[in-house]
């Protein structure tokens, strides 16, 4: 039998994990919270807004399905595929999700957004027509402080339309 | 906020962790993490080292061997929200938020055990089994003998919820309802109610409720009140019999008095909810 790997608190553990499709390789306490490692690879559309796990600024597609990365330690990362808010755009092209919150005015200060745009991804991808309930039950882990959620409520609706109709083919993770 | 500096630890499999935890008194665990990484940010927690288990797949899986599903500790709340298992799929889709449920996991909940958490009131009306496993093998308890206390799971060091038990209970009607303060917080209250209903008459009846008390805890007064023909006025005692068993304190989700009064309105709507009367 193998022997259980044991990283002490100070060891350095290597990471290997793929942020938007590139290969990522990254050295971190063992601590470190996957948020800072993102952030500190230049992913700085990762937010965090608060200490409780409650705000989902930090939100990203970690194996598929949305996480709070402020509750995910970089170790847990290792061998997953990560995907954020850098990763939506194509060839210039933003993806149809971005282009919603753009016509619907669906931000303010835009703290909130990239965390709500990698939700409304997720939900997006579980039920590709929701209603309104849904989406409002979707983004729950999402607070949002300037716009009272209608705009974004509207601007998911519409990804919801225009990924439907095809105009961009859907990235699926 | 960082955690504060942890060792860490992966293990290959099961026995292997177990031996680890075992040797190491103030080791934990790492689950879902969606109940530990919150309490080391806020430092109420310095483990020695974290042993990660949120990757073993021996612990990974959600069953059903005839009449009886196996759920695997890690299997995840969003995983048990797509299960169709009465009454426990609902309470998970009401857990928490869509970020905290495609982390968090059973086997992490009832080892945590929150007064607030939702599975609870479900697991102790579907009269569920936890099974723990140890280095020196696996034992089965009843859930309700398992929470022993708020935060008090019936675990010892070096031991790890293997999965949790319970039996198929799809010839009841059920309802989980929750009141929160605001979307994805922790239950005010939460009742759990599955009946068995024969033409008029209820013939059987079980109420859980959580968050009013130090654990979850079943209303049987109130049950056996509503072992009978169905009828108003048997509801609305019922409703008023669910209030002796909370024994709320008063927090900033709401004073005593207010979480008894809500509790007699959720159990009212938790067994209309389940009668198909709302
Ligand atoms: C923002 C937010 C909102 C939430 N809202 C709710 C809510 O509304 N309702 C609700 O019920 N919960 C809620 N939770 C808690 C959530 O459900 C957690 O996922 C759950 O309580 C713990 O599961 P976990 O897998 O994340 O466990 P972890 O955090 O990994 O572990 C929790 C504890 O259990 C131990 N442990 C984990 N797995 C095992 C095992 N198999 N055997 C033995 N010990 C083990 C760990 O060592 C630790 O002590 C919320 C959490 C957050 C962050
Ligand atoms: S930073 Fe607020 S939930 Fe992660
Ligand atoms: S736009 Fe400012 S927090 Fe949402």
């Amino acid at each position: 039998m193998n022997e259980v790997k044991v990283y002490e608190k100070d060891q350095k553990v290597k990471i290997h994990f793929k942020v938007n499709g590139q290969d990522v390789e990254y050295e971190t306490e063992p601590r470190k919270l996957l948020v800072h490692a993102l952030r500190e690879l230049g992913f700085t559309g990762v937010h965090i807004g608060c200490d409780t796990s409650n705000c989902g600024a930090c939100t990203v597609i970690m194996n598929g399905k949305s996480v709070k990365s402020c509750t995910v330690l970089a170790v847990e990362a290792d061998g997953s595929e990560i995907l954020t808010v850098e990763g939506l755009a194509k060839d210039g092209k933003l993806h149809p999700i971005q282009e919603a919150f753009w016509e619907k005015h669906a931000l303010q200060c835009g703290y909130c957004t990239p965390g709500m745009i990698m939700e409304a991804y997720w939900l997006l991808k579980e039920k590709p027509d929701p209603t309104e309930e849904e989406i409002r039950e979707g983004i729950s882990g999402n607070l949002c402080r300037c716009t009272g959620y209608q705009n974004i409520v509207e601007a998911v609706k519409l990804a919801s339309q225009k990924l439907r109709l095809g105009q961009t083919p859907y990235q699926r993770q | 906020m960082y955690p504060p500096k942890i060792g860490y630890v992966i293990p290959d499999s099961v026995t292997e962790a177990l031996e680890f935890l075992e040797k190491h008194d103030d080791a934990k665990p790492l689950a879902g993490g969606h109940s530990l990484i919150p309490m080391l940010k806020l430092r109420l927690l310095r483990p020695s080292y974290l042993v990660e288990i949120r990757r073993l797949q021996e612990l990974k899986y959600l069953r059903k061997d005839g009449a009886q599903y196996s759920i695997g500790a890690l299997s995840t709340h969003y995983e048990i929200s797509k299960a169709n298992i009465p009454l426990l799929s609902e309470t998970a889709s009401k857990i928490g938020d869509p970020q905290v449920r495609n982390m968090g996991t059973i086997g992490g909940s009832i080892s945590h055990l929150d007064p607030s958490a939702d599975y609870p009131a479900a697991l102790i009306v579907l009269d569920a089994k936890v099974k723990v496993v140890g280095t020196k093998g696996e034992r089965v308890v009843d859930f309700a003998s398992f929470a022993k206390d708020m935060f008090t799971p019936d675990l010892n060091q070096g031991e790890l919820v293997k999965e949790v038990l319970i039996n198929d209970y799809s010839g009841y009607k059920y309802s989980y309802q929750k009141l929160e303060r605001r979307a994805g917080d922790f239950a005010i209250v939460g009742v759990a109610v599955l009946l068995k209903v024969d033409g008029e008459e209820i013939k059987d009846a079980r109420i859980g409720l959580t968050a009013v008390n130090t654990k979850a805890v079943r209303a049987t007064e109130a049950e056996n009140v509503l072992k009978d023909k169905i009828c108003e006025k048997t509801i609305e005692v019922a409703s008023d019999l669910a209030v002796k068993y909370a024994n709320p304190t008063s927090d900033i989700r709401g004073t005593a008095e207010y979480k008894k009064k809500v509790t007699k309105v959720m159990t009212k709507r938790a067994i209309l909810t389940a009668l198909g009367k709302r």
